[in-house]
Formats: structure tokens, C-alpha cells, sequence
């Protein structure tokens, strides 16, 4: 049994003896979500571009308060997106939360252990169905390959809440790093791979504001994550390593019958010897989305959203890659603009059905992301539709 | 009325005339007292529709709440009273005509905006949710039960066993 399998079954067999002393503290949630998805002419969710079940989200959480200042909070889940990202069960979040100060002008805490990412507009429940304006995210900033990485991280989480004449305010800072297993190390470099992949270091800081009594959000947050790998037996790729730096801008607006989010982020990717020594590589994407939502009724919900994704701002048509790759790469893998439509319907409590078309234009977002299949992802354009029913208490 | 008559070549009865004559050198003056009597009816409806009021068990010091302060507390973001005392936060359903006026009215929120902060605290396992109850029935007696409670009602509340919190407009 894995450390943080172990972990968590201690965890919630505490979690549920303390249950039996205080049930008042317990809270316990979850969600069920099966859906049914077809990404032609792309290796995005499966290889044969045939309609897949493989669209399954299923999670529990639970939460107990030990005293007023202490907390531990845990969420299991088990998800199959097929090659969106590695499925099976995994532990989504399990810390201990340290509030340190609770005044009524400041509320500062502190989170131990697996966290999640609290930096984006819905990185924090990414894998949680009905709380996501869509199926399938924008992948110009919520990349399923790298979904595992970008979750969380196991280390330390500071948050400060606070409000003044301006409005309220949202502070928040992580340090960690996470585990690459074997599939998410395949989906990144390639299945060619037999050395160890690492997520060494991971700092985020974000700040949210909200102006006083208005329906408007802005926020800002900063990302510097280190990787490195180490070369196997036989391996195609060499020791190295691999640096990101994201800076990330949002808005969010919720009016009465719309909702409009957007994000935009510019991202600096630095290679250093992986592909070959001596190899380097310091390129700067640029993406973002523009979505909007409109609420056609308590239960009915259109969304549409356009999203760009350029993986060289130096090189938005990919024309380098076709270059250097001497033709093998078509250019089209250097970028991926995606248009998006859907409907979401609760028809019942705690239930509602979502359904969405994808016209893609690129693969540049599809794995792996080193070693690009040009012979699965032939085509500079390709479309998805996936429809998913979700319940969740 | 020689328009009418002339146009269409309509003969109207001398008797109709006079009364339409009447009905016209009038007409302001009617549609002024019909104006009058549907904007009286309008407000003594509105005025029949009581208001939504904050009500938190007597245990709670406070008298007054901004609109900010009642903001943060139904967000989860305040979660203890000035003396330390923990906030326990009562809502009703999104459907209830109580939580639709509670939300638009005194926080200035749209139902929809409150269930996502609360879907992300508990999904992200940042905090907790309010309490939900059925009736403002239940509302006030949980509330009155719970020291440091808070909850909202449309009713009139002659309870001596919970408080009602005056709404200071920013």
C-alpha cells in the first residue's frame, strides 16, 4: 500500500472514530459523475477517436473540526479521463488547518500536508463536476496532462483573509511539490522513457480582490515550479531539468442572468538538457479564455467560451518547430485555440446534466508534450463533445 | 367625435354622444384617479410584503450589522463574533422565496454566487457550509437554540428568544 494511501486510510479511520465522540464536527460530501466523450481526429482521450465512457468522477470529503483553531480536511477520489490524465483512485487534498488568527478584520491560516491549488478561479475543484462552468476546462491554463502537477502540492499553504474601505481581499501563498507518477511522466516526455521525473519545488502566490458590494472580481497570481529528470537505463532522454514561471491575471463578473470569467496568463518555460546535453531551450507562452454564461433560468445554464494557447510567443504559428523539426512536427503543434458551446440542465436537487461541443484548431495541448504523435493528432483541426451526468451531496 | 362620424359614417345615439362628450372633456381626470388607485394598490401590496429581517440568538452582542459585515458572514469568510463566540450561520433552500429575498435584497447577491463560495469551501475543504433548514419555522428555532446563531426570516417575529439585527445600509 502506498505511503499516502496509508496515510489518508488513517486519517479518515480518525476522522470517523472522532465521528462516533462529536458527530456535530463531522461533515462528510461527495460526488458521483459519469459521463460519455468523443475527441475525433485527436489522441485526447483515447488513441481510436471512438466514443469513450471513459469520463468518470467520483470523490468523498470530509471535514472535522478538533477545536475552534484546529481542523483536518481529507477528499478521496477516483477518476478516469482516459489520456487526460492518469486514472484511479488518489487522495485530492488531506491537511491539518492551523487557524492562526481570527479577528474581525484579519483571518490568517495555515494548511499542512496535501493541499490543493487555491490560485486560480477553479483550479481548487477542477476534479469536483458541478462546480465547473464546463466538462473539459480550457486547456490554455487547466492542461489535463499536467492536471496531476498543477492539483496541489504536499507541503505548506498561508492564506490571510481581510477587508477595508476597498473591499475584501484574498492572500494566498503555497510552497510544496508533488509525485509525477509513471503514466503522468509518460503523458509529459513520452511512454520511451525509463529514468525518474520530479517535481522538486513549487511556490504560488496569489491575491483576489473584490470591490466592496459589487458583483466583480479581479485577482492576479504568480507560479515557480522546478522539475528535473534523471536518466534511466536505455532512456531517450537525458538528466536535466525544467523550470516554469506562470503569471496569471483573472476577472470574474456575476450578474443576475450572466456570468463572464477570464483568465489570461503568460507562461516562461525553460529547458535545460533533456532532449541532449547541453540542450537549452527558454521559450514564453502565452493564453488565456474569455467565457461567458448565460442563465437562462434557475435550471438552465448556455455557456460559450473561446480559448487561446500559443506555446511561443515568438512563434504563434509554429513555424519553428516545423523547422527544426525538419518537417516532422507540423507547425500546428505550437499552439491550440479552442471554441466552446454547452448547456448545463439541473433537473432535480443536487443533480444536473452538462453537455458541450469543442471546435479545436492545433494540437499544441495534447500528450506527450516532448515527443508530440503526429501520426494520432494528424489533423490541425479537431472537434470533442462530451455529455455528463453529475450528482453530488 | 366628428372624426368617428365623419370617417366612418357611424351614427351614433345623441345619448351615447353626450356620454362620450362627457367621457372625454373627463379623461385626464380619470386617468389621473385610475393611476392614483393602481399606484395606491401597487404600494399597499408592497408595503404588505414585510421585509426580510436578520434575526441572531440573544446570546449575540451586536445590535446593528452593515451590509458588508452580514456579507462576510453568509460567505464564511467571519466566522466568530467580536467576543470570540463562533458563528453558526442558518440559510434556507435556493428555491425559498425567504433565501431569493434574503440574497438580492440585504446581501446583494444572487443565490447562485453564495452556493458557489459555499461549493468551493466544502469541495476544497477550505471551510463549511451553512446549516440548511426546511421553514423559517425551523429557522427560528435553531437559531434561538444556538448561541452565536444567525439566520434570516420574512415573518414578523414576536420571539423573545431570538434577536432581530437592524441592516445598516453602507
Amino acid at each position: 500500500m502506498k505511503l499516502t494511501t496509508r496515510i489518508t486510510c488513517l486519517g479518515l479511520g480518525l476522522i470517523f472514530q472522532s465521528f462516533c465522540l462529536n458527530a456535530e464536527s463531522l461533515k462528510i460530501n461527495g460526488f458521483v459523475a459519469q459521463g460519455i466523450v468523443q475527441a475525433k481526429d485527436s489522441n485526447f482521450v483515447n488513441d481510436s477517436g471512438d466514443v469513450s465512457l471513459k469520463l468518470t468522477e467520483v470523490g468523498v470529503n470530509s471535514a472535522y473540526r478538533i477545536n475552534p483553531s484546529l481542523r483536518v480536511a481529507g477528499q478521496a477520489v477516483y477518476l478516469d479521463g482516459g489520456n487526460r490524465y492518469p486514472d484511479g483512485f488518489r487522495i485530492d487534498y488531506l491537511f491539518l488547518e492551523w487557524q492562526l488568527l481570527n479577528s474581525a478584520n484579519w483571518q490568517i491560516k495555515t494548511q499542512i500536508g496535501r493541499n490543493k491549488n487555491y490560485h486560480w478561479l477553479y483550479s481548487s475543484t477542477r476534479d469536483v463536476p458541478h462546480t465547473r462552468p464546463s466538462i473539459v476546462l480550457p486547456q490554455s491554463l487547466y492542461f489535463d496532462v499536467f492536471r496531476d502537477v498543477a492539483i496541489g502540492v504536499d507541503g505548506l499553504v498561508l492564506m490571510a483573509q481581510t477587508h477595508n474601505n476597498l473591499g475584501e481581499w484574498d492572500i494566498n501563498f503555497s510552497y510544496g511539490n508533488s509525485r509525477i507518477s509513471e503514466e503522468q511522466k509518460n503523458n509529459l516526455l513520452g511512454s520511451n522513457t525509463t529514468g525518474k521525473l520530479r517535481h522538486d519545488e513549487d511556490t504560488q502566490f496569489s491575491v483576489y480582490w473584490r470591490p466592496k458590494l459589487s458583483n466583480f472580481q479581479l485577482g492576479f497570481s504568480l507560479l515557480d515550479a522546478d522539475f528535473s529528470y534523471h536518466q534511466g537505463e536505455n532512456d531517450t532522454f537525458f538528466t536535466g531539468d525544467e523550470t516554469s514561471q506562470r503569471i496569471m491575471f483573472n476577472l470574474l463578473y456575476q450578474g443576475k442572468s450572466w456570468e463572464i470569467a477570464s483568465e489570461v496568463m503568460r507562461e516562461r518555460v525553460i529547458v535545460e538538457n533533456m532532449l541532449f546535453p547541453g540542450f537549452t531551450s527558454d521559450v514564453t507562452a502565452e493564453g488565456g479564455y474569455l467565457q461567458a454564461r448565460y442563465f437562462l433560468s434557475n435550471q438552465l445554464t448556455l455557456l460559450t467560451r473561446l480559448d487561446i494557447y500559443d506555446r511561443d510567443r515568438q512563434d504563434r504559428d509554429g513555424r519553428n518547430i516545423q523547422t527544426l523539426s525538419q518537417g516532422l512536427v507540423p507547425g500546428y503543434f505550437g499552439l491550440m485555440d479552442q471554441a466552446t458551446v454547452g448547456v448545463t440542465w439541473k433537473f432535480a436537487k443536487n443533480i444536473q446534466i452538462q453537455a458541450e461541443y469543442h471546435k479545436i484548431k492545433g494540437t499544441g495541448r495534447l500528450a506527450p508534450i516532448f515527443t508530440p504523435n503526429t501520426v494520432l493528432n494528424a489533423d490541425k483541426y479537431w472537434d470533442m463533445w462530451a455529455v455528463q451526468l453529475m450528482y453530488w451531496f | 367625435m366628428a372624426f368617428f362620424q365623419n370617417s366612418f359614417s357611424i351614427k351614433i345615439h345623441p345619448e351615447w354622444s353626450l356620454f362620450l362628450d362627457h367621457a372625454r372633456q373627463h379623461f385626464f381626470r380619470i386617468l389621473i384617479i385610475s393611476l392614483s388607485c393602481l399606484l395606491s394598490i401597487a404600494f399597499s401590496v408592497d408595503s404588505q410584503v414585510p421585509e426580510v429581517q436578520i434575526v441572531v440568538n440573544p446570546s449575540v452582542e451586536s445590535k446593528d450589522l452593515s451590509v458588508a459585515q452580514i456579507r462576510r458572514i453568509f460567505s464564511m469568510r467571519q466566522t466568530t463574533w467580536s467576543n470570540d463566540t463562533k458563528i453558526t450561520v442558518y440559510v434556507l433552500s435556493n428555491q425559498h422565496q425567504t433565501h431569493q429575498a434574503f440574497s438580492t435584497k440585504v446581501l446583494g447577491m444572487f443565490p447562485y454566487q453564495l452556493d458557489r463560495i459555499w461549493n468551493k469551501l466544502v469541495y476544497s475543504g477550505l471551510g463549511e457550509e451553512p446549516i440548511k433548514v426546511k421553514s423559517e419555522q425551523e429557522m427560528l428555532e435553531r437559531v434561538s437554540q444556538k448561541p452565536g446563531a444567525i439566520g434570516y426570516v420574512m415573518q414578523q417575529v414576536n420571539d423573545n428568544n431570538v434577536k432581530v439585527i437592524k441592516v445598516l445600509e453602507e
